[in-house]
């Protein structure tokens, strides 16, 4: 018998069977719905908690250090080491090897991150914070997931930018003075405390605003400060996090050659601070967390030490993996009970048809092809099921993201849920197998129908 | 052609059997068109499900084309049918779902024939049974009379050895009976096909080339008629 035949007289009989047909349909739709949905969630739950967490981990950069594991001259920490026993350190991290990072395939960006300590930084009108200065090419800031929210980059010296976290909590030198020896005297009033931290989260316009670095003299008997001289803001960036967050991470960023100079001004000696062509910190931002791996090994093969965020990700997708099984299991346990409503409705109809079967078999229909278009008609109900439960999870998504849209999640990015177009095949796949799983029994049970009763009238 | 030998059939109802026929001995040669005559519950019925294939008797030998069916297995006595033998019901027994043209080609179907070849023989067999135009209509669109004919044209689709027909007219007014009758004997004549027809109408039997009698499980009859002698000469078709 021809597999167009077959498929034929299965499609005659489901299109004329509607009750039959619609019963085993919405069974396997809620199914399949039910596995595409829960696929769809956990994916899109998953890959909003991986962009969420990439925001805060950057889990596709790698952190490069100097190589602190050779033993001799290290290339961690101003060691005092001559210049000619430094050039032969090999674990420094100098701009030939960034270079040559900078080289390498799926890296898209390679900057020194000189970490040059943290410092004061005091406005015009006198407004103080502390914040971590950083020297690198201001440039290449955009490539690190910055955004510029004002201005931008400029090569010029004496010119800094600031994330945003250093824009808020700015507080005039008395009002921090007062508020400090208050907590001092009454740590636990909480009214100080409030006020304290209202005060820590309050934005200040900083852009094109000239400010002033200030760093504590060493050398200095009486507690004296140095002050830089003044830099320009030319940009304010918008990390894209949580703004409650981003008190707590406040940066200057300036480039290596005003860097150079407030070394020189402030007299830091933060790690490599003071040395040419010399970081202590440099990140590489690689084109996808796939390639992570396999650019770090690249990068430790020139005596470097690297770091990365990368476990962040395994574990989520161990987390996760779990959850999609669940869902999984949810959605397989539904297509379970739909298959018996397929089961139930489809021996009915065989038992309905079975002197249909009988006359099929006296024209001379064997065992087989009698089983074989019950199974047919029953994969056909499954796959319609499956293009119904389509519909249904497209549906369904719709309602939850409106749900979360109108929920709000307050916090970043706003979570969709999309579904994978990977999802549609397995939900199909899923909703042909049960129903012809569930169409075996009755497929069976027909094609033992005995032909007499073809011939026999009631 | 067909060779009925020594059958005896019994049916067990508890620890009580109840024989329903008594070595029945009967031959039928090719082409020939013979009637199964009996009363109700005479065994006719019976006789023809042994026939068939579909019932295995208690007793005794089924030859149909030299081949004893009664030692056939469940598929290769499906194989059997779908070659070697024709139905025709009394209540037709047309599918509902499928056109006219597509309940002629269903046995085609079952012996994986090509589409075109199917449709060619089926058109050709509506046109021989004087429904050419009802092709594409669906059997519940038919009178009796007419989904006849199509039973009629469904079983002559294999070129089958034997066709079996219960009761054909049994459903029908006695007009329809009648141009029934002639299709069967008309198709009988043109296409030498063997025709057992059951039925318990004497006026049925009576246009059959013999008749075989049946009453209480035994055969007590076999008379030749001379209907063959009054086909009215090369009208397939009589309206």
């Amino acid at each position: 018998m021809r597999i167009s035949d077959i498929s034929r007289l299965a499609w005659e009989q489901v299109k004329r069977r509607k009750v039959v047909t619609g019963l085993c349909m919405a069974g396997i739709s809620i199914g399949c719905a039910a596995i595409i949905v829960a696929l769809s969630i956990g994916d899109s739950a998953q890959s909003y908690t991986e962009r969420e967490i990439n925001r805060n981990f950057k889990m596709d950069e790698i952190t490069v250090t100097p190589n602190g594991g050779i033993p001799s001259q290290g290339g961690r920490e101003g060691s005092g080491a001559s210049a000619t026993d430094a050039k032969l350190d090999p674990g420094r991290l100098t701009a030939q090897k960034l270079k040559i990072v900078q080289g390498l395939q799926h890296v898209t960006a390679a900057a020194p991150f000189q970490e040059l300590g943290y410092i004061q930084m005091t406005t015009i009108d006198n407004k103080i914070t502390d914040l971590q200065l950083i020297g690198t090419d201001l440039r290449l800031l955009t490539k690190y997931d910055h955004r510029f929210k004002q201005g931008g980059p400029s090569d010029l010296v004496g010119m800094a930018v600031l994330n945003d976290g250093a824009t808020v909590g700015l507080i005039d030198t008395e009002t921090r003075q007062r508020l400090f020896e208050q907590l001092n005297t009454d740590p636990y009033n909480n009214k100080l405390m409030e006020q304290y931290n209202s005060l820590s989260m309050l934005p200040s316009d900083m852009y094109k605003q000239q400010v002033q670095l200030q760093s504590y003299d060493p050398a200095s008997q009486n507690g004296q400060s140095l002050v830089s001289s003044p830099l320009q803001i030319v940009g304010i960036l918008d990390s894209g996090g949580n703004p409650d967050m981003a008190m707590y991470d406040k940066k200057i960023y300036v480039s290596l050659e005003t860097g150079e100079r407030l070394v020189e001004q402030l007299k830091l000696t933060n790690g490599t601070a003071g040395q040419k062509d010399v970081y202590n910190s440099a990140i590489v931002k690689v084109d996808s967390t796939d390639n992570i791996v396999q650019v770090e090994k690249l990068i430790q093969k020139l005596t470097l030490t690297t770091s990365t965020n990368l476990y962040q990700k395994e574990a989520i997708a161990d987390q996760f993996s779990m959850i999609k099984k669940a869902a999984l299991g949810i959605g397989v346990f539904i297509l379970i009970i739909a298959s018996i409503s397929i089961i139930v409705a489809m021996t009915m109809s065989t038992h309905a048809r079975r002197r249909q079967i009988g006359i099929m078999k006296v024209l001379g229909a064997n065992m087989g092809q009698i089983r074989n278009m019950f199974i047919t008609e029953a994969a056909l109900l499954g796959m319609l099921g499956g293009l119904l439960g389509i519909v249904f999870s497209y549906l369904i998504v719709f309602g939850i993201n409106k749900l979360i849209g109108t929920a709000g999640m307050g916090m970043g990015e706003p979570l969709v849920i999309t579904i994978p177009l990977m999802t549609l095949p397995i939900g199909i796949a899923f909703a042909v197998m049960t129903g012809v799983l569930s169409g075996i029994y009755p497929a069976i049970s027909a094609s033992r129908t005995n032909a007499l009763t073809a011939i026999k009238r009631d | 052609m067909l060779r009925v030998e020594n059958v005896t059939h019994s049916f067990k109802n508890g620890n009580e059997t109840t024989a329903v026929l008594h070595q029945i001995d009967f031959s039928v040669k090719k082409g020939e068109m013979v009637a199964l005559l009996g009363s109700s519950g005479s065994g006719k019925s019976t006789m023809l499900n042994l026939m068939a294939g579909l019932m295995k008797p208690t007793e005794g030998h089924i030859y149909i084309a030299d081949q004893d069916i009664v030692k056939m297995s469940e598929n290769k006595l499906s194989e059997f049918r779908r070659k070697h033998i024709g139905f025709i019901f009394q209540a037709y027994e047309l599918i509902t779902s499928l056109t006219v043209r597509e309940n002629v080609e269903l046995p085609l179907v079952f012996q994986s024939v090509s589409p075109s070849i199917r449709k060619q023989k089926a058109l050709a067999l509506l046109e021989g049974v004087g429904i050419p135009d009802k092709a594409d209509l669906f059997p519940s669109q038919l009178s009796g009379g007419q989904q006849q004919r199509v039973s009629i044209a469904r079983s002559l689709i294999t070129e089958p050895s034997v066709i079996f027909a219960d009761e054909p007219t049994g459903n029908l007014d006695s007009k329809t009976e009648e141009e029934i009758i002639n299709i069967l004997l008309n198709l009988n004549k043109k296409m030498k096909t063997t025709f057992i027809v059951v039925t318990h109408e004497l006026k049925v039997a009576e246009q059959m080339q013999r008749i075989f009698t049946l009453q209480d499980g035994y055969m007590i009859t076999e008379k030749q008629t001379s209907s063959d002698t009054e086909l009215e000469g090369g009208k397939l078709i009589e309206d």
